[in-house]
């Protein structure tokens, strides 16, 4: 796996570079130019070998479950693969016989590359952590799950484990390849995959923390958050809070742009304004916050707002799994949430009838509205009929983008039922 | 107040639409068939949901009671 540490700044990433920020290029064979962070990529400059690592910060730590709960409450840390749930509570959960440890690096949101940029550029920082959790849940079973769309990853993953092993780890790591589409990562789905089986979600009837793979406790995570839960043990909560505000200590990653020109991948103090993340010109357009199930903000919500959960719910969106798309100038945001939701019909794994039959229904009410006059009545009854109503969150998460554009660009709405455009009818790819 | 919730196995569903005759007071079905469960199963319809979930050809319902996560 190449990994090149030279600089190299686009004319974009250039003009953000403000304060002497290397930028990492990872060749990934999606090339987001990865930012220096304050926290996790903070050693990425030097490889990802372990040698390296282990000289910069050590041994991997070694918390009981019990101070590694502590620690985690401590700092209020949120799984970091878009839903947000507390890591003390999940690992206070798994914390029980035969626990198995399953480090989530799938990256299923095709605009997210945080994880991809993590397990690249520091893939120890993401498996200390999880050699963190497994020691304090008393197991040596580590899972960890790859995109298999990015063998670059994989290959990167599994020379990191055997450094690690070679090292004399005795923990029992095991490689997943996640399958390339949208629901791949979603728990249950990563589930069906360890076991074997398709990897599509099925019904949870349990939390995966009581009941998981194979009806053992499981603890599968995110690959951002076991790399915060091992930095958390490592430096501990003080430490952790030296970023970060006092509600939200710490840091979080960013992706962005992860569809479009010059994606940035950053690790951004909680806090951080969002117009220190984002061009001036950027902040002027609608942005489209928390990846493709996320939530269209207009550019005066933008203003003031900063990088923090409780700023982001406030303004009635979610920071999910930290993509932020801005809407290119010149794009008319219909015709981007039209293009996306014709993917995202697209990516129903068809096992779920709601999913099945709506998100098409919705994609064909959703170009009626845009290129035909169409009623959004349609629309918004069709949001309400497939939310809550499948194995996973997709069709809530589609429906979550419908109706954040339908609220956010009224203008638009009525200027479409009109048959004009503002964005002059240009399609993009 | 035991009211209990009837959960669909969404992936096990094939639009049988059983459910919805025997316990019309909680499910209707969509335009394509599939239930929609718009109320907590009460006392009074307890013994037909379990009747519901019985018929289900497909093994597709579940009664669970509400302090469940998730």
């Amino acid at each position: 796996m190449s990994v090149d540490t030279i600089a190299i700044p686009t004319a974009t990433t250039a003009a953000l570079a403000t304060d002497n920020h290397p930028i990492v290029r990872n060749e990934v064979g999606l090339d987001p130019m990865v930012w220096q962070g304050p926290a996790l990529l903070a050693g990425i400059a030097q490889g990802p070998g372990l040698a390296v690592h282990r000289g910069r910060l050590g041994p991997a730590p070694t918390p009981s479950a019990g101070e590694l709960v502590d620690l985690a409450r401590a700092v209020d840390l949120r799984g970091r693969g878009g839903a947000g749930f507390p890591s003390a509570i999940k690992l206070a959960s798994a914390n029980r016989r035969k626990a198995v440890v399953v480090v989530n690096a799938s990256e299923g949101e095709p605009a997210s590359r945080k994880d991809a940029a993590l397990m690249s550029l520091a893939p120890h920082v993401v498996l200390d952590g999880a050699a963190a959790v497994a020691h304090a849940l008393g197991t040596r079973e580590v899972r960890v799950v790859v995109p298999s769309e990015l063998p670059s990853i994989r290959a990167g993953v599994a020379k990191a484990v055997r450094e690690r092993v070679a090292a004399g780890e005795r923990l029992k790591w095991e490689l997943h390849d996640a399958a390339p589409w949208f629901v791949a990562g979603q728990a249950q789905a990563v589930l069906q995959l360890l076991a074997g089986k398709e990897n599509l979600p099925v019904t949870a009837w349990q939390p995966e923390a009581v009941s998981g793979h194979r009806g053992r406790p499981t603890l599968l995570s995110n690959a951002e958050t076991f790399a915060h839960l091992g930095h958390l043990a490592r430096v501990g909560a003080a430490g952790y809070a030296a970023h970060g505000t006092a509600a939200e200590p710490g840091t979080t990653l960013v992706t962005l742009r992860g569809d479009g020109w010059d994606p940035v991948v950053r690790e951004v103090a909680f806090g951080t304004p969002l117009a220190d993340v984002l061009t001036a010109a950027e902040m002027n357009q609608p942005l489209l916050l928390g990846g493709y199930h996320g939530t269209w903000l207009k550019p005066a919500q933008l203003q003031g707002l900063t990088v923090s959960r409780m700023d982001i719910a406030a303004a009635g969106a979610t920071l999910g799994a930290g993509v932020l798309l801005p809407l290119a100038a010149g794009w008319c945001p219909l015709l981007r949430t039209e293009a996306l939701v014709d993917y995202l019909a697209g990516q129903s794994a068809g096992r779920c009838g709601p999913c099945l039959n709506g998100l098409p229904a919705m994609a064909e009410a959703l170009g009626d509205v845009v290129h035909r006059g169409g009623s959004i009545l349609r629309v918004e009854q069709l949001c309400g009929l497939v939310a809550g109503r499948g194995a996973c969150a997709h069709p809530d998460g589609t429906a979550r983008l419908v109706t954040s554009m339908l609220s956010c660009f009224p203008e638009e709405v009525d200027l479409h039922a009109l048959g004009g455009c503002r964005g002059g009818g240009e399609v993009f790819g | 107040m035991s009211s209990h919730t009837l959960r669909v196995d969404w992936p096990a569903c094939t639009a049988h639409g059983l459910c919805a005759e025997i316990l019309p007071e909680v499910v209707s079905l969509d335009q394509w068939g599939f239930p929609i469960v718009h109320e907590p199963v009460t006392d009074e319809v307890l013994e037909m949901a379990k009747a519901a979930v019985k018929a289900c050809p497909t093994l597709a319902l579940r009664l669970t009671q509400p302090p469940k996560r998730h």
